[in-house]
């Protein structure tokens, strides 16, 4: 397998043996790659302050098995790492490519995504709001979308006005009809599909939604970055901007 | 050819250290058996005491024999600084080359919550009850100018202004006597953000 000059970003990285790294890149055609970077630690090294998280690269590389070696490494652009207090936000969405994108399945629309929220988080735009679309749009890519616009019994349109009961893996379903699920209002399931959640209340349903989908695909295993925002929030009140994705 | 399997254990030992392969772990420990056993039992000694004594200094995490290291038990460093760095090494360096004076505090590692290293295991409860117990004016950050050494430094820094201690950052960017031409745009990009007034 190769692949030339191909737009990615990396993940995350790992030291590998003495000097190598190992780096798990996201890129639009071949989807999550494992590449070795050798050398690359050493104090000689060009590519050392480049294969970092949040830059975008292109890469080459080539070989056989599940890792390719890398070739090449070239910088595509301004680095997009998002502010200090931002950055487990950007964490955040690395771990859940890392978790929930499979090696080797391309996305172009998730890298797509992918960029998006990262010139969201490092711009003035809303954190939250940017992580919430983020989250859609993978579940989307990876063939899990929500179901937004319809009932999931009836298929009668949703309407603004109404609460459904929003059933993991099936969609928004009449509250009279059916017990359990979600509830959430028509308003968000439409906000959500638009992509408009300015509104604090449906940024908050919204939040629950795509969290609990999300769970259902994270099988029970917590992320790691939240848990580090609970333990950060833990030691005192105010250390970090509350809440952006627990 | 094979050889003995002690010898081959005593290979496989050797190999735990940086840059040893199969065949520098061989020719490490030929030598040490054939041409100088004094020189290996020396070192056989050594390490097993040095394992035993050594430890973390119980105020900067540093290595060191006693409970407290020698810069920390110092009287004539000033004590009312206080610079945080990643490894034992960084501690060196800036010892090495700086005319810093202050005390030190070692994080052993940054924040990495992909790998599972979060506030306990880089010290911080430890580095908040140094905080607490007053005396300090300035924390200087001395990560590393990574993603993860920034946003480390980031959250100590958030740390100390609730104790009023004033956090500083080293500043990052051109290396001296290198040429822009050859700079990455991530670096000349922070060396143009900490432009200062000349």
């Amino acid at each position: 397998m190769q692949i030339v000059l191909q737009p990615a970003f990396v993940l995350h990285r790992r030291p590998y043996r003495d000097t190598s790294l190992l780096l798990d890149a996201v890129t639009p055609e071949q989807g999550r790659l494992g590449l070795v970077a050798r050398g690359v630690r050493s104090r000689r090294s060009r590519w050392q302050g480049l294969l970092q998280p949040f830059q975008p690269l292109l890469l080459s590389g080539a070989g056989k098995g599940e890792l390719l070696t890398l070739t090449v490494a070239e910088e595509a652009g301004r680095p997009l790492p998002p502010p200090p207090a931002r950055w487990l936000s950007g964490l955040y969405v690395n771990e859940l490519l890392l978790r929930l994108l499979p090696r080797h399945d391309p996305h172009p629309g998730l890298f797509a995504a992918y960029q998006s929220v990262l010139e969201a988080l490092t711009g003035p735009a809303a954190e939250e709001v940017a992580l919430r679309i983020f989250e859609k749009r993978l579940l989307a890519e990876l063939g899990y979308g929500l179901l937004l616009d319809a009932e999931a019994d009836s298929g009668a349109p949703i309407v603004a006005e109404r609460v459904y009961r929003y059933v993991l893996e099936r969609g928004p379903c009449s509250v009279t009809r059916t017990a359990g699920g979600i509830l959430i209002s028509g308003k968000s399931l439409l906000a959500l599909r638009q992509e408009n959640l300015a509104d604090a209340g449906v940024l908050r349903e919204a939040k629950r939604l795509t969290r609990a989908a999300l769970g259902v695909y994270l099988q029970g295993r917590p992320l790691r970055t939240r848990e580090l925002l609970a333990a950060l929030r833990r030691r005192t009140g105010n250390l970090t901007p509350r809440g952006e994705m627990s | 050819m094979s050889y003995s399997p002690l010898f081959n254990r005593l290979l496989e030992a050797l190999r735990c250290l940086p840059g040893v392969g199969p065949k520098s772990a061989q020719r490490m420990a030929l030598h040490l058996l054939e041409r100088n056993r004094e020189g290996a039992r020396k070192l056989a000694e050594t390490l097993q005491e040095a394992l035993a004594a050594i430890g973390h200094c119980r105020r900067c995490r540093n290595l060191s024999e006693t409970e407290l290291c020698a810069l920390c038990a110092n009287p004539n460093r000033d004590h009312s600084l206080l610079c945080v760095v990643e490894t034992p090494a960084d501690v060196l360096a800036v010892e090495q080359s700086t005319g810093f004076r202050g005390l030190y505090f070692v994080l052993m590692g940054h924040l990495s919550p992909l790998d599972g290293i979060g506030p306990t295991e880089i010290g911080l409860d430890r580095l908040e009850a140094r905080l607490h117990e007053g005396g300090i004016k300035e924390v200087i950050l001395a990560t590393n100018p990574t993603v993860e050494g920034g946003a480390t430094a980031h959250y100590i820094a958030e740390l100390a202004r609730e104790y009023g201690i004033r956090p500083t950052r080293i500043a990052h960017g051109v290396p001296l006597g290198g040429e822009l031409e050859y700079i990455d745009g991530g670096t000349l990009s922070h060396a143009f953000a900490g432009r200062r007034e000349l």
